[in-house]
């Protein structure tokens, strides 16, 4: 009897501080924004008038409301692909093929995730810059004419921002598939081999069913993670320009909550980019469903 | 319980009586200066001129980014009792005071006497800076926004490069589209811009020299229909016809990070023309120019031959916020920012005070941008009335912004000219009155 | 015949594969080189080709950026920041994750269920929420004490760091808490040891791995954070933390950039998970294969 209450006054020990700690700052805030998103409140007078489901009406009219939306879209299919692309050819390069140098070009690749956003948008200005930039005087070499592509401009900015974002994440998502590509029993391979099957049909057939956990639990994360660093690359690299073409969900959020003053309007662009963020993965989770493979 | 509700209440009472009592006793006035071109040294000296003149202590804050410093704290309840800030920056703070209706109303400062002096602070202030929309913005003739150092806004250029190409500045937009002309063949192009924030003094002072000033209330009140008229269609063409000349990288450059290289594209001769203010001087002073390189600047060109040409001036607000605590101590430290101790101390870092005379003080570039008004080139003063917030929309977004997509021919002119009629509807619908 | 077409396309495969993997290689390294080649230029030379050599060391840039630019004084609250937040994650979330994975108890379905959907809630969605928050707190500790003290915290920070840090810990705590054998406990317990010096005897030597795992992820998200560091620092004469001053400085208009410390400031930023990273590369790619996803 003793025992059992000192178990749980343990537990509960155990438990409390994290709990309490989650529920302040993490469900509170989370259900505020839903409560605020009905309501209209001003920065610096803290008058709120209930005004119901008003901010998302408006926000279905809103042109730039949807022109971010889309453009988070883009962001998450388009950086998803190119990265998961990149990150599972490396990642089976490096594992499988006997490399000189394996371990050196693991590190380097890493390490773009461990920069902070405000260094990479500081390198990236310098890379897009139109005149004297790396990428256009790169362009120039190979083609042997001045090319003059404007990074930054309405056209290519969410490119540019693609190629950033791609840059940053490849390296995190290598070395994740590394790990678990590693784990694959070289006896499988040997026997495939000798089935007949070259890399690209192993590629396939072996290391991709063998580590669908693994991609599928990355996918989901990917997601959420794209909305985030979208937000701090767009705030750090273009502030949403030019003319608001590269603006995406959560700089809108916090530009409408900050700079002009519609707090309410903000968190109503807060819940919705939330269910957004939730029904896609919940979608991605459903559609990615497969057969476990054991080995 | 209820007792120790009530005991707990009083004890609260005693508590905040005490701080306010100590707050007067002390008397510390907290100002918050942005720090621009001029740098910060200048309010150092000005606020100790101010102790030494009224013992009362300043507890200064300045910073390059005002908003983020303040701003958060402000919307926790502790405000400064004096922020001096311009109007038309990206974080649009005095805007949302003026739009909440949160700033003090300072017209009995004018009558006051400048600590120190004899003279009235209404008799100082140079004609017109106390009856703009930026000083009174509700239209009621009471004044919130005290006027602080005015620079000319204007187009800047390389005059070197004029006088060694033979090129006149251009006095009317036919010359200037004719020169456009000239200089595209000697892969030169007309105009650029930092970022579209620069385009409201060009406006308005584009909106002036259109349709006068009577115009200019209409329009920057949104009247019914102004938008439709041939004054505005002239603007809107004058406007659309500049995006055909300009730099084409510069709406890719004009961000808060780049836009320093749309200016270099003036120092560097890629440019002819760009909006800008006097601080420019400072701001790129070590940054490398073209051979024979020198600040020129003029007036908007006007309409037609012999038309007026108007010169926006930018001037910066000194405000107390409701919130404030030591009102009137704040109202005596605006009254000094006026005193020939204050202004001469502005003036030696560049920052000049709009008050009667100053420009005969001047000298060098200074001299020239500050006698523009001479050159026969009208004031043009004033800003957007203010309105409630509207989500999803500002003055910016929907006037200057859509020029960058003007320049990079993704939308038309009739679809730039839509987006405002309809936004002005909205505004007006919203006027505070 | 036959053997020699083989090896002649496996030579073209191989070759392939090092263009690819040295490229990627280049774009990473050059850029982050590039940065530390700016940190000593003179202020003029930015106006130039950004790629173009310095003129000289000029390392003056540093003792500015240290001194004048407030770097100093922002690395030190950045380290305090970072190291206060660590310490008290570990403190609150290992329990947390020990009871949760290792122990059966009522409510603890629910709390796994909260702490994973805790996953999905990004700091940045809820900042608004929790900065308003604070602001209720500073407004009402200031009626009763005449003071608040929740904004511009680096303490208040710390918190909110290691609370909304939370549920990613956890997960990947218990997870590797899970695959832990019941023996070594129940050896303890017959031993006569409590629950609590069984935890910290037994237990949480054994989940070293994990636990340095989650010191480095959480470091450097610590460390690279900017927006909540942003919201809730904002006193101009108190604490910022390195990524805001630096991103105060690249944003500033209608004042002349210093760029020389722009750059020292952003090698500061750098250099430490730069450090950090290399002597600890192995370890946290390893580490990685126990989480298999970021927050």
């Amino acid at each position: 009897m003793k025992k059992r209450s000192g178990r749980s006054r343990f537990l509960f020990l155990c438990v409390a501080p994290a709990v309490v700690l989650f529920t302040v700052f993490m469900i509170i805030p989370t259900l505020n924004v839903f409560r605020m998103s009905l309501f209209k409140r001003s920065a610096y007078s803290p008058t709120e008038d209930f005004v119901g489901l008003d901010n998302f009406t408006r926000l279905l009219q809103d042109a730039n409301f949807i022109r971010s939306m889309q453009n988070t879209i883009l962001l998450i299919v388009v950086v998803t692909v190119i990265t998961f692309a990149f990150a599972l050819i490396f990642a089976a390069i490096l594992t499988r093929e006997k490399i000189k140098g394996q371990n050196f070009f693991r590190v380097i690749f890493y390490i773009p995730n461990i920069l902070s956003v405000v260094v990479i948008s500081a390198i990236f200005s310098a890379i897009y810059d139109t005149n004297n930039g790396t990428l256009n005087s790169l362009l120039s070499f190979l083609s042997g004419k001045t090319v003059a592509i404007l990074w930054k401009g309405e056209g290519m900015v969410m490119v540019s921002l693609i190629i950033a974002m791609v840059w940053q994440a490849i390296g995190y998502y290598m070395v994740m598939y590394m790990a678990s590509m590693a784990s694959i029993p070289q006896s499988l391979y040997e026997s495939a081999s000798l089935d007949g099957a070259g890399r690209i049909t192993q590629f396939f057939q072996l290391t991709l069913p063998l580590i669908w956990t693994n991609i599928r639990t990355t996918l989901t994360f990917f997601i959420i993670s794209t909305i985030n660093m979208a937000f701090l690359f767009v705030k750090a690299m273009t502030s949403g320009g030019p003319n608001g073409a590269s603006e995406v969900a959560l700089s809108y959020m916090y530009k409408q909550a900050y700079t002009n003053s519609s707090y309410g309007y903000g968190m109503a662009i807060g819940a919705l980019v939330f269910l957004f963020s939730f029904g896609l993965s919940a979608l991605v989770n459903a559609v990615t469903k497969r057969e476990t493979l054991e080995f | 319980m209820k007792r120790a509700m009530s005991f707990l209440l009083a004890a609260a009472m005693v508590a905040s009586c005490g701080v306010t009592a100590a707050a007067e006793e002390g008397e510390v006035l907290k100002v918050a200066a942005i720090e621009t071109a001029y740098g910060s040294e200048m309010w150092q000296e000005v606020c100790e001129a101010f102790t030494a003149e009224t013992g009362i202590e300043v507890d200064l804050v300045t910073d390059k980014n005002l908003e983020d410093v303040i701003g958060p704290s402000m919307k926790s309840g502790d405000f400064p009792d004096v922020i001096h800030l311009a109007t038309g920056r990206e974080d649009a703070l005095t805007e949302t005071f003026i739009k909440d209706q949160n700033i003090v109303d300072i017209t009995d400062v004018l009558s006051m006497t400048v600590p120190g002096e004899e003279a009235v602070v209404g008799d100082k202030i140079a004609g017109g800076f106390t009856e703009t929309s930026l000083t009174n913005p509700y239209g009621d003739g009471k004044t919130y926004l005290a006027p602080m150092f005015y620079s000319p806004c204007g187009l800047f250029y390389n005059a070197g490069l004029f006088e060694e190409k033979g090129w006149e500045v251009p006095t009317t937009w036919d010359e200037m589209w004719a020169l456009g002309d000239v200089a595209k063949e000697e892969g030169i192009s007309l105009f650029t811009y930092p970022t579209t924030g620069y385009f409201d003094a060009f406006f308005y002072a584009l909106m002036y020299s259109v349709g006068g000033a009577e115009f200019f209330d209409q329009a920057t009140n949104y009247a019914e229909g102004i938008w439709d008229t041939p004054e505005a269609q002239t603007c809107f063409d004058i406007v659309a016809k500049l995006a055909e000349y300009t730099e084409p990288t510069t709406p890719a450059q004009a961000n808060d990070q780049d836009f320093t290289k749309n200016q270099q594209l003036v120092l560097d001769n890629k440019a002819l023309f760009m909006p800008n203010g006097t601080w420019i001087v400072g701001e790129m002073a070590e940054a490398p120019r073209a051979d024979g390189f020198e600040w020129g600047m003029t007036a908007l060109p006007a309409v037609e031959d012999g038309g007026d040409r108007y010169s926006y001036t930018w001037f910066e607000q000194a405000w107390i916020p409701s919130g404030a605590q030591n009102q009137d101590a704040a109202k005596q430290f605006i009254a000094y920012l006026y005193s020939d101790t204050a202004c001469e101390i502005f003036a030696k870092s560049g920052a000049i005070q709009p008050v009667l005379n100053i420009s005969e003080k001047l000298e060098g570039d200074n001299q020239m941008f500050y006698s523009i008004y001479d050159n026969g080139a009208k004031a043009a003063m004033g800003n957007f009335a203010a309105f409630t917030p509207i989500e999803g929309m500002d003055n910016r977004t929907v006037w200057f912004d859509p020029v960058n997509s003007l320049v990079s021919g993704t939308i038309t002119e009739e679809e730039w000219i839509d987006g405002i009629k309809s936004a002005s509807d909205q505004m007006r619908a919203n006027l505070i009155q | 015949m036959e053997h020699r077409k083989k090896s002649t396309s496996e030579g073209i495969y191989k070759l392939f594969i090092y263009v690819a993997l040295i490229t990627l290689a280049v774009t990473i390294i050059v850029p982050v080189a590039w940065v530390f080649m700016a940190s000593i230029k003179q202020n003029s030379e930015f106006y130039g080709n950004p790629w173009a050599l310095p003129m000289g060391v000029h390392l003056q840039n540093f003792a500015d950026a240290w001194n004048k630019a407030r770097m100093g004084e922002y690395m030190l609250n950045s380290v305090l920041v970072t190291a206060l937040a660590l310490i008290l994650l570990l403190v609150i979330a290992l329990p947390a994750a020990y009871a949760l994975s290792r122990f059966q108890f009522r409510g603890r379905k629910i709390l796994n269920v909260a702490f994973m959907a805790g996953l999905f809630i990004n700091v940045n969605y809820i900042v608004v929420p929790i900065f308003l928050m604070l602001v209720d707190g500073d407004t009402w500790l200031r009626q009763i004490f005449g003071t608040g003290l929740l904004l511009n915290n680096v303490v208040v920070l710390a918190v909110v760091y290691a609370s909304t840090a939370l549920p990613f810990t956890i997960y990947l705590l218990s997870g590797y808490f899970a695959t832990l054998p019941h023996d070594f406990e129940e050896a303890a317990y017959i031993d006569g040891a409590g629950y609590g010096v069984t935890m910290v005897k037994v237990i949480f030597p054994m989940a070293q791995p994990s636990i340095i795992t989650v010191i480095l992820f959480n470091f450097l998200s610590f460390w690279n954070e900017y927006i909540i560091a942003m919201t809730l620092l904002s006193d101009p004469k108190g604490a910022k933390t390195l990524p805001v001053g630096l991103m105060q400085l690249t944003q500033a208009q209608q004042a002349a950039t210093e760029y020389g410390q722009l750059y020292a400031g952003l090698v500061l930023v750098m250099l430490p998970t730069l450090i950090l990273y290399i002597c600890v590369q192995k370890k946290l790619t390893q580490g990685m294969t126990l989480g298999g996803l970021k927050g």
